[in-house]
């Protein structure tokens, strides 16, 4: 293994000296990464994703020339088509999932990959830094409360011997005074009026502790995360694709609600992808269910609206069946694949028939998972337009989200805290020239900043009323 | 009696007697509920039955999980909504001859607010309470769904092609069609009716208004030959004299004349300010009365005395009827006043005698005026109204020559005077069909209704005067299976220049109009797309004015005959329109029925004035010492009805008045309000009289049990002479029981008026007292918060109580923006009335014929305000930019603020108003209008005009004025995203938007070039703060009133 490991290095180091130009570097290899494999490969390199997990690609490949390896990488199905035992063992468990192929990759640019795929795969997972990690909080709130118990129990035994030597001295005193000492037993103890009495408190104590606590967080909903209609993957939107989240959610910016893209915004990119890497025809294909888009000839159904359900249904089964066939090489539909048809049209109809009027026709009814109270006040174009936040500042890591979930409270001390922290961007908007006390205070240096809660951020109309 | 030149609301005021002590006593009233109606009494076995809901209730609520929300997008998104952000459209509010431009502001897609349109040349911004309103009557349960036919006030549905085949045949049968109609300014449905008329040439169209103008049109056509109604320049005459013409409120035009006439009558300065004088001759006080510099009292009966007795005044012409000495020399005086302002002068009448119009036209004549302040260059076109052509339709109906009769906005069944004749003729009419959107007295008799789409789902165009054009356009697809009345006639007619395939026919009818007729008229654009695109864009058009000038037929000749004759009897009453309900069109709008009328200050009905007897030494009395709220039974021309009392100031003795609009009996919300009055119109020459005389009033010893006024409702510092202490007191104090603290308590500064020469006086008194108050105000615990609301914004607001009319606009329009709920007439006898803003009405003056003051009163927002400091829960508690903030969601409803508010702005939410409780069994106890299963504001109908940016209070909390938070939000909003200050026009409130004449100006205190500090810095020391002794340091200043009364007049 440590022979096979200088092997490689010294090779490696062959490679960077024949080509002076370009030695392999992490960087590099990172950067090709990201443009062309994680929108399939997992890049934990650890799981699967829509490709196999990268992590040990050399040392699977190892029975056989680096060469075959790069022409693998490069254009996959030729590999196959030739039988080279590699590749078929790979189809096999993998298809009809195809490689996209990278022919334009050097092996320069494929030995970086590589390297930085072996340095991710190897490396030992560090320490939450950046305190997403929900492990990490969950020891600090756990902490607290074996600390109180600690305390409780040393504070419950000393309450105890205070008791027996309140006892003993008692009868200490009656033994001075002649008379018999009371022997008190567990029974009597515990039964006493003091006790009682303590007890009643302490439970009334906790009770109502545990009654607000519990109020206060009555009709929150941290970590909701309902099934949605469509099995929509912000992760490949977001993440893997990087389109800017106001490209769908284009109101954030300049209305109070973010709002749910309309399907029209969807056929932006679908009227072209029609099918997704992970999901095929099944959830793309209800998009097209909603607005009336024939993938077939591409084009949109005039007098979609009036359309019944079985014309809808044989459309879009066609639709999935054809595909179905495509992916399989196939000319008629096999029993897997009926099963395909009859199970994604079964989803697509759950997913879009409406509840009043019994149509698929019109929108998609998603779940709302981030419901401020109606009292509340939020708009996102304050946020978004003039505080310039990241939406990821409230609604967490989206872009890792392969289904949605609220990820903030939406408690008002938890906005409290925010307009506590952040600073106003004062000195770039005129508008905050109005506040001439505070720019004073900031020229004189009386004042290193001001945040939202000094320009009245905390006042209830500001989200009341 | 002494007054001590002070201000009263009324006569218990005046008297201080115990019921106005104890109402001003009590925040709230303490009138239970099971007093008011039986029917809500709680008894043992009900209050079990709460109790065992309550808690298995209590318990299914906390079990519960969260319900799931469902978040539906658009399909495809329309490109101009924004989900969140408002859309403003321009477009028109019209009924009849009223006329507004307006914007109309939705939300996705869903009508929430009016708002006045500045480009209008017309109206300029302004609005009034109907046009604010209109948009609930958009959401009206009772709207007539579908087309069809009627049986027993209900529609039966039938498709619109089986209505037309069946009415197409009728229309084809060859007999009489007469379609009656109100006042119609639309060219393009007159179009429409021309292509109708054409195809059934046997038909012709009875038009007449509920509220008649027909003599002035008369008149009109008599003197200059126009039958028009001329263009009043108010803002050009110096001097303007009144016949019972209520310009302000109700006749013709009034947010036109409101502006104008505002116009000269600001405070701009307390030295060398120049006013117009204002003259009202009439015997009720009527809104435009009560604004007058000096009011004449004469009965009903003399108007047309009065006017010939100016008449002669200024010609120097003898002879005509008998007029009351004092109205006698005051008119006299009158005309000397016009006279030196020739031709800077007008003089208006609202009577319905031809004759006296005339009168009027020659004495506009004689003073120059024509073609000067009486201007037919762009006449309007608000009234074409006449009632003759109705009773001559009658006559044809009873002799059974008319086959179809085809009702269009127009309701004779209620609003003729002749009703019962019109009832029992129509009955004749074989075919009776109705555009009308609900079934009201007029519908109900019909056999088929063709509804009309609401205002808000129409297109259309409205010319209110020559040469103005004005758009109407949707703003929401029609709620019901509605249809145009002008697209029926179209149909009906078989129309060629109909595109039936369209999806708006009529939007393509009215574009090529358009195009075909205005756009070849004008020159600023070259292609009718342009013309069409910004014309709808701006909501107004004008042609380029052409001179009109008109001179007074000399061969009219002027008989004093022909005038109405003082009747000589002991009492006499006069029929006046409301700014709020009209001639009875309104009054299935809910919140104009809850909007107090501007003087009497009464809600839902209409009640009759009676006047105040002094007897010179120290009482005041109700004719026949009737006391408000008694029911009398009054006999008019051997007709009887059961009115109810409300004693009122200005009311001339010998006469009472009663308003017209009342008593409907089909059709909405307002059945069973007020008494219907039309029968005792009675017809002189033709015309329907506003008046009547040889009334009789008999008590009846019942009283209305929920006689609702909001005059001594919130009531503030008022001051009167008490009885024991034969020295002037303070009201609130005398209720609590105990003196003045310090003198300056006693001495309250609510209002501060003078006449215009006695202004450098007032403005010296008012230097001193602004040093007494700031010395007062100087010996406080309270810190300075100068500096801190030094920085940044600090919001506050200007009212000029001379540009107030009391109009109520800026009222109905904080409730449509701010979802202030609707209480019903029960809870608003009860003090429960939840508007924000109220406007005080105060009388000054002389007892017999007082001067009038109203004061918009809202939210102070003052610095060291009372109602923060005994919160317990801190609900309401001050913002930086010196707003006084109400946080609902922790009000827990001690009602303590509500208490210590020095000016009575608090309202609290006795019950569940608006059905925001999650709890129905709260529900049952709120307004339900006559006949509906639910309160008012249970219906997902109505609830569509609520403003989503605005929470709907629950049950249990108190809530006020919040100086539209949500626009200074959304304003502040703006600025920031364009990284600039914040400017003027960025905030605006809701009532400083509304109102027609600019007395309410909002802004930026911190800002010195803001319009509200230019105006308060120009008033100087004659703005002032109500209550500025008491160191709350509130935010809103007023101004002093001023009259240029003519004192020669006072005496």
């Amino acid at each position: 293994m440590l022979l096979k490991r200088i092997c490689w290095v010294f090779i490696l180091a062959l490679l960077a000296t024949a080509n002076s130009y370009a030695a392999p570097t992490k960087e590099a290899g990172k950067e090709l990464f990201i443009a062309n494999c994680a929108s399939c490969h997992n890049k934990n390199m650890k799981e699967k994703l829509t490709g196999p997990a990268l992590g040990g690609v050399e040392e699977r490949w190892s029975a056989f020339p680096r060469k075959d390896l790069y022409a693998w990488i490069r254009n996959s199905q030729v590999m196959i088509a030739s039988g080279h035992p590699r590749a078929t063992e790979l189809w096999n468990t993998w298809k009809p999932t195809q490689m996209n192929s990278f022919t334009g990759l050097t092996d320069e640019q494929i030995e970086s990959v590589l390297l930085y795929i072996n340095v991710v795969y190897t490396e030992k997972p560090v320490g939450p830094k950046d305190g997403t990690d929900p492990g990490a909080e969950k020891k600090e709130e756990s902490s607290i409360p074996w600390l109180f118990v600690g305390m409780a129990i040393v504070l419950g035994l000393l309450a105890f011997a205070l008791m027996r030597i309140i006892d003993n001295l008692g009868n200490v005193a009656r033994v001075q005074e002649g008379e018999v000492p009371l022997q008190k037993s567990w029974v009597t103890s515990l039964t006493s009026k003091g006790f009682i009495a303590f007890a009643v408190f302490a439970i009334t104590l906790l009770f109502g502790y545990k009654t607000v606590d519990n109020a206060t967080r009555m009709g929150r909903e941290q970590n909701y995360q309902p099934t949605q209609p469509i099995a929509f993957s912000h992760k490949i939107h977001a993440g893997a694709n990087k389109i800017d989240c106001q490209y769908c959610h284009d109101s954030a910016r300049r209305s109070k609600q973010s709002s749910i893209p309309p399907t029209s915004t969807c056929m932006n990119c679908h009227a072209a992808i029609k099918k997704g890497t992970i999901s095929g025809t099944s959830e793309i294909t209800k998009i097209f269910a909603s607005i009336g888009f024939d993938p077939i000839s591409g084009k949109y159904i005039p007098d979609y609206e009036n359309w019944s359900e079985k014309q809808i249904e044989d459309l879009y089964k066609k639709w999935i069946g054809q595909e179905y066939m495509a992916a399989n090489t196939l000319t008629a539909l096999d029993e897997s694949g009926h099963q395909t048809v009859d199970n994604q049209w079964d989803g697509l109809v759950k997913a879009l028939k409406d509840d009043t009027n019994g149509k698929i026709q019109g929108p998609v009814e998603w779940t709302r998972i981030h419901n401020l109270a109606d009292h509340a006040y939020f708009n996102h174009a304050q946020h978004v337009a003039v505080g310039k936040i990241e939406c990821q500042k409230c609604h967490g890591p989206i872009q890792e989200m392969e289904e949605v979930y609220q990820y903030s409270t939406l408690g008002m001390g938890w906005c409290i805290t925010c307009h506590r922290e952040t600073e106003v961007k004062f000195k770039d908007n005129a508008y905050y020239n109005q506040y001439e006390r505070y720019h004073k205070e900031l020229n004189d240096g009386t004042r290193t900043k001001v945040t939202v809660a000094d320009i009245g951020g905390l006042e209830c109309q500001k989200c009341h009323y | 009696m002494h007054n001590d030149n002070g201000i009263w609301v009324s006569t218990e005021d005046l008297m201080q007697e115990a019921s106005f002590l104890q109402s001003a006593e009590k925040e709230f009233s303490v009138e239970n509920i099971d007093q008011t109606d039986g029917k809500w009494s709680t008894n043992r076995r009900d209050f079990l039955k709460l109790l065992g809901f309550g808690l298995g209730a209590a318990t299914v609520a906390a079990s519960c999980e969260i319900p799931v929300k469902k978040a539906i997008p658009y399909v495809t998104k329309p490109a101009d909504i924004v989900p969140g952000v408002a859309n403003y459209f321009a477009s028109t509010f019209v009924n009849g001859g009223d006329y507004c431009a307006v914007l109309v502001k939705t939300r996705e897609g869903r009508p929430i607010k009016i708002e006045g349109n500045t480009l209008s040349s017309v109206t300029h911004g302004g609005t009034s309470a109907r046009a604010q309103a209109a948009v609930l009557s958009l959401y009206d349960t009772r709207r007539i769904k579908f087309a069809g036919t009627i049986a027993d006030s209900e529609v039966q549905q039938k498709s619109w092609a089986d209505l037309d085949k069946e009415v197409k045949a009728k229309l084809s049968a060859g007999g009489n069609i007469r379609i009656i109609a109100q006042t119609n300014m639309s060219p393009t449905a007159k179009l429409a009716l021309a292509e109708f008329t054409a195809k059934y040439p046997n038909t012709s169209i009875a038009t007449y208004d509920p509220v008649s103008s027909a003599a002035l049109l008369a008149a009109n056509q008599a003197s200059f030959g126009k039958f028009a109604v001329p263009s009043y320049h108010f803002d050009k005459a110096d001097v303007i004299v009144s016949f019972n013409a209520d310009f302000l409120g109700s006749w013709i035009s009034p947010v036109e004349y409101a502006r104008a006439y505002a116009k000269n009558r600001k405070i701009r300065d307390s030295k060398g300010m120049k006013m117009s004088r204002h003259y009202q001759v009439e015997s009720h006080m009527s809104l435009t009365g009560s604004n007058a510099d000096n009011r004449i009292l004469v009965k009903p009966s003399e108007q047309g005395a009065a006017i010939v007795a100016l008449y002669n005044a200024i010609s120097g012409s003898t002879g005509g009827p008998q007029l009351n000495d004092k109205a006698a020399a005051s008119i006299k005086k009158v005309a000397e006043d016009l006279k030196k302002a020739s031709g800077k002068s007008l003089v208006v009448s609202g009577s319905n005698n031809v004759m006296e119009q005339i009168y009027v036209n020659k004495i506009n004549d004689l003073l120059g005026n024509i073609n000067v302040t009486v201007d037919f260059s762009s006449a309007s076109n608000q009234r074409q109204g006449d009632e003759r052509q109705i009773f001559r339709l009658i006559e044809e109906m009873n002799a059974g020559q008319v086959a179809v009769a085809i009702i269009w906005g127009a309701n004779p069944a209620y609003d003729l005077p002749n009703a019962d004749n019109f009832k029992a003729a129509f009955a004749k009419v074989g075919t009776r069909i109705s555009f009308n959107t609900n079934v009201d007295e007029t519908t109900a008799l019909c056999n088929y209704s063709a509804p009309t789409h609401h205002l808000l789902e129409s297109w259309g165009d409205v010319e209110p005067k020559a040469g103005v054009f004005s758009l109407v356009q949707p703003t929401i697809a029609p709620l019901f299976q509605t249809r145009q009345a002008e697209l029926s006639l179209l149909e009906w007619a078989d129309s060629q220049n109909l595109n039936r395939q369209d999806d708006q026919p009529y939007y393509q009818y009215l574009v090529s109009s358009w195009a075909s007729d205005l756009f070849q008229k004008q020159s600023k654009y070259s292609t009718p797309g342009a013309f069409w695109d910004m014309s709808l864009h701006d909501g107004v058009f004008e042609l380029p004015a052409s001179e009109t000038s008109v001179s007074f037929n000399p061969a009219v000749s002027l008989n004093p005959a022909g005038v109405s004759k003082p009747s000589g009897t002991e009492l006499e009453i006069s029929f006046y329109e409301t700014v709020n309900i009209g001639g009875g069109q309104y009054a299935h709008n809910p919140w104009l029925q809850e909007m107090p009328d501007p003087v009497n200050r009464t809600v839902w009905g209409n009640y009759l004035s009676i006047p105040l007897e002094w007897d010179g030494i120290n009482n005041i009395n109700g004719w026949k010492n009737f006391k408000d709220g008694d029911n009398v039974e009054v006999e008019i021309n051997g007709k009887k009805l059961t009115c109810t009392i409300v004693r009122t100031f200005g009311q001339m003795p010998g006469t009472v008045s009663i308003a017209l609009g009342g008593g409907r009996e089909a059709g909405g919300c307002g059945v069973g309000y007020g008494v219907n009055v039309n029968p005792w119109l009675p017809l002189e020459g033709g015309l329907v009289q506003y008046f009547a005389a040889d009334v009789k009033i008999k008590a009846t010893g019942t009283v209305d049990k929920h006689f609702a006024s909001v005059q001594h409702h919130h009531t503030m510092g008022v001051k009167a002479m008490g009885k024991e202490e034969n020295a002037v007191i303070n009201v609130d104090e005398k209720s609590l029981g105990y003196k003045g603290f310090q003198g300056s308590l006693t001495d309250r500064s609510i209002i501060f008026q003078t006449t215009l020469n006695e202004l450098p006086k007032l403005a010296e008194e008012m230097v001193e007292f602004h040093k007494e108050t700031k010395h007062l105000n100087e010996q406080s615990l309270y810190p300075d918060y100068s500096n801190y609301y030094g920085t940044g914004v600090k919001w506050g607001m200007y009212v000029d109580l001379n540009a107030c009319i009391g109009c109520g606009a800026c009222q109905v329009a904080c409730v449509s923006e701010n979802n202030v709920p609707v209480v019903g007439k029960k809870e608003v006898a009860r003090h429960h009335e939840m508007t924000w803003l109220r406007i005080d009405r105060y009388f000054y003056g002389d007892f017999e014929n007082p001067n009038v003051v109203y004061q918009p009163m809202m939210c102070q927002h003052c610095d060291n305000a009372p109602c923060e400091n005994v919160c317990p829960v801190n609900a309401t508690n001050h913002s930086m930019e010196g707003l006084n903030q109400m946080a609902y969601n922790r009000c827990i409803g001690t009602r303590y603020c509500a208490n210590n508010c020095p000016y009575k702005v608090r309202r609290f939410n006795w019950l569940d108003y608006t059905t925001a409780d999650t709890w129905p069994s709260n529900e049952e106890r709120v307004f339900w209008a006559e006949g509906d299963d639910k309160p008012f504001y249970a219906d997902d109908l109505v609830r569509m005009v609520l403003n989503p940016d605005v929470t709907v209070r629950t049950r249990g909390v108190i809530e006020k004025c919040s100086f539209c938070i949500q626009r200074i939000q959304e304003g502040k909003l703006t600025s920031k995203r364009e990284e600039r200050a914040i400017m003027d026009n960025d905030i605006r409130s809701a009532c400083q938007t509304a109102c027609p004449t600019g007395a309410i100006v909002f802004g930026n205190l911190n800002n010195p070039e803001s319009e509200v500090n230019q105006l308060r810095n120009g008033a100087g020391a004659l703005a002032y703060q109500v209550l500025e002794e008491i160191n709350v340091r509130p935010a809103v200043k007023y101004s002093a009133k001023v009259r240029n009364s003519n004192e020669e007049l006072l005496s």
